[in-house]
């Protein structure tokens, strides 16, 4: 319960208010049905992005167990689309009405903690049930030494493969991500697959997707030539050097060859894999249930391929923290709770297809387990090849520069100036706010 | 009753009290929604303001607008705007009014003509991006590029429309000529059946043919409409948004970007809303030039009449 220096505030009001009278009338139709409330019980506010059906049914129904328990307080959940998702909630942000409760993409952690509009979850949630969430989940929502966010389920990235098409051409499938196949080794498979099939394109990247894709999906490949988006270890973090050094640029380049040389499919109906016109697919988790229901017993899972410093795949989802503004955070976080319990990390698990986000849920997860068909996201995830998109305010900045990039590369750009002029970009996002101090170090 | 000259100021009075009275709620709606927010885009735009930041808002004069006009990106931005109107306000005006002259005969199914070239107005711009990016596909599938190998007998090498930095700006405007043609077609169809049958008549009995009577009784006679047209349609492919977001995000390699495009990328995607706010500023006194010139130039022409 943060509160501003009175001038900011006024400002801020005001500016809120306005941005908050249209959200206000597109709110009134969204309200999903988690009803039978009794009337006199306090309820929290929680709002959450409209995923897959799955998922969304999901959601509602361990709402509405909740609010079957004998509790304190009820949920009151509001399903919100996902495409505007983001940008609601900064418009609810400005106008100091964000719900007690809210899930966001994990990569903006960073962002809303520095905002102040999170609280840390520290001493809100016991030790046993932070010791047995995934590390990829305890980073994602550290931000500052402090914990604010917690997710159901973690991501996984990685190629899905047509088996009887690799091996048609005599090629080897990992196995670990320990022994991805290296880029070079790769290329010249592309090149074998799209020999043996007149020339056409064999692989997708996803290149239908929108938006956040692009970062999730390929700053991976920087990760393993050993490059990256920004720094690191630095606070705060540059991108000059990093996103433009030659590690960044050899990876993006080889991405660019692919491209140019016809061996990606523009996949506009999204079917690329599903029909059979290529056989491997750069994707994530999301598309196992789909994919194995195309290809059956045919279908594998690979890591991404290795770049010259080890195969790299990304990490974090969807996350929910308590914001700064809610009144009950014990009652809040006794509703994590409940979302983090091994049976309901499961549901949604087996709802969306994710990695379970605790290690008790992952034993027995007939997909995760050891032998499940996806055991891969979570060696990827535990034994380090996983990493965190950057955690830093400057994020929104860093993904857009970076998509925005990635396109041009795609289109046929020259890679050293444009990853120079995205970097520059970032640097200055940076610089412009102060290299994003910490709120104490603000307050004075 | 006899009116003295007092009591008239008087009604004068109260008829003005009035009509400030019935003004106030569409002036109370352009205060809140119009001019506040306008007011608070200028202040907005001579800072570094992140949305949501704690550091609040520094003064940094005209700092934005410098880098604006160094920034390629938004160069190029202003670059396509300026292509975009000029490609499409002449075409578009023409087609409309080519569609009116056709349709305003009495032909036996003209109202199911009309309703056609009526409808892309009515589907939201964001499906028919949609849409003609499936007409657009890549590949000898594609649709168009199918329909061209067809018309061509093959001769034609498919392309990638919206990859192609010199294809995909005119594959913008293609699409939304096709979807904007239509608005234009019903308001010079107004404007035609307002134009008195006699004086045709009149023309045709004094031996005018067709080409002449399109020139001096037609094309005066659709002044207004066909000056409210072009405004409209100015003011709007300054407007270009949702196309470029939905079917190129600006690309390739800028060919598409457009002012309204950047100004909601940097203050939405980025949370740079002081950069964003400037973008919107430099929009706002380029459409005001336009409409202000546009509106000059159309009425000296008049006084010369």
């Amino acid at each position: 319960m943060r509160r501003e220096p009175p001038v900011s505030l006024s400002r801020r009001a005001m500016l809120g208010s306005l941005a908050a009278l249209p959200l206000a009338a597109m709110l009134g139709g969204c309200r999903s049905g988690t009803s039978k409330l009794s009337a006199r019980k306090p309820t929290l506010e929680v709002w959450a992005h409209a995923g897959q059906v799955g998922e969304r049914r999901t959601l509602v129904r361990l709402a509405d167990s909740f609010n079957a328990g004998r509790r304190r307080f009820a949920v009151h959940l509001t399903l919100l689309p996902e495409g505007a998702y983001n940008g609601q909630l900064q418009a609810a942000a400005l106008a100091g009405q964000l719900p007690d409760v809210f899930e966001f993409d994990g990569p903006y952690t960073a962002d809303y903690a520095w905002m102040g509009q999170l609280q840390p979850l520290d001493e809100l949630l016991p030790a046993t049930l932070r010791e047995d969430l995934l590390p990829s989940i305890l980073s994602q929502g550290t931000y500052n030494k402090r914990l604010y966010a917690v997710g159901q389920y973690d991501s996984g990235l990685g190629l899905f493969a047509r088996r009887d098409r690799l091996t048609a051409i005599g090629a080897s499938l990992p196995t670990s991500p320990g022994d991805a196949w290296t880029v070079e080794h790769f290329e010249d498979l592309l090149a074998r697959l799209a020999a043996a099939t007149g020339n056409r394109p064999p692989l997708d990247l996803k290149l239908n997707y929108r938006g956040e894709w692009f970062t999730y999906g390929f700053a991976p490949a920087l990760w393993s030539a050993g490059g990256g988006l920004v720094s690191r270890d630095t606070r705060p973090p540059h991108a000059g050097g990093v996103l433009d050094g030659s590690k960044s640029t050899a990876a993006m380049r080889h991405i660019q060859r692919w491209t140019a040389a016809g061996r990606v499919d523009p996949n506009l109906d999204d079917a690329a894999f599903t029909t059979g016109r290529v056989a491997l697919s750069w994707v994530g988790h999301w598309e196992y249930p789909r994919y194995r229901q195309a290809v059956g017993r045919d279908l594998a899972l690979l890591p991404l391929p290795d770049f010259g410093e080890g195969a790299r795949t990304g990490e974090g989802s969807w996350t929910w923290g308590i914001s700064a503004g809610c009144r009950h955070p014990e009652a809040a976080a006794e509703f994590l709770r409940y979302l983090l319990q091994t049976s309901n990390v499961l549901a949604m698990s087996g709802a969306n297809g994710a990695p379970p986000a605790t290690r008790s849920a992952v034993a027995r997860s007939p997909l995760y387990a050891q032998d499940g068909p996806l055991r891969l996201y979570i060696e990827q995830l535990a034994e380090g090849y996983a990493l965190p998109r950057p955690r830093t305010p400057a994020y929104p900045a860093i993904t857009s520069a970076f998509q925005q990039a990635f396109h041009a590369v795609r289109d046929g750009a020259k890679v050293p100036e444009t990853l120079h002029r995205a970097a520059t970009l970032i640097d200055r996002d940076i610089a412009d706010n102060k290299g994003y101090p910490n709120r104490e170090a603000v307050r004075g | 009753m006899k009116r003295t000259p007092g009591k008239s100021a008087r009604t004068a009075l109260t008829d003005n009290a009035t009509g400030w009275l019935m003004m106030l709620p569409a002036l109370a709606g352009l205060t809140v929604f119009v001019v506040a927010p306008f007011v608070l885009a200028l202040g907005m735009s001579l800072t570094h303001l992140r949305m949501g930041s704690p550091l609040g808002a520094q003064f940094v004069g005209f700092e934005q607008y410098l880098r604006l006009l160094q920034d390629a990106s938004f160069q190029r931005a202003l670059i396509n705007n300026a292509l975009f109107a000029l490609g499409v306000v002449p075409v578009q005006t023409l087609l409309a009014l080519g569609l009116a002259l056709a349709l305003n005969r009495p032909l036996r199914g003209v109202a199911v003509f009309r309703t056609l070239f009526f409808m892309p107005v009515v589907f939201p711009m964001s499906l028919v991006a949609v849409v003609w990016i499936l007409i657009y596909a890549p590949g000898p599938n594609g649709l168009l590029n199918g329909v061209l190998g067809a018309l061509t007998l093959h001769h034609w090498q498919p392309r990638d429309f919206l990859h192609d930095p010199h294809l995909a700006l005119p594959a913008i405007m293609l699409t939304s000529i096709w979807q904007g043609a239509g608005f234009q077609m019903v308001i010079l169809l107004a404007g035609l059946q307002e134009i008195p049958r006699e004086r045709y008549e009149a023309a045709a009995v004094d031996g005018a043919g067709p080409w002449q009577r399109f020139l001096h009784i037609t094309l005066p006679g659709l002044r207004n409409p066909l000056i409210f047209v072009v405004i409209v349609t100015s003011i709007l492919s300054f407007r270009v948004f949702d196309q470029v977001r939905i079917m190129t995000q600006g690309g390739p390699l800028d060919a598409t970007t457009t002012v309204v495009y950047q100004a909601v990328q940097s203050a939405f995607d980025r949370a740079q809303a002081g950069r964003g706010a400037a973008m919107a500023v430099v929009f706002f006194v380029i459409v005001l030039a336009i409409t202000l010139i546009q509106r000059r130039l159309l009425r000296t022409e008049r006084e010369v009449r």
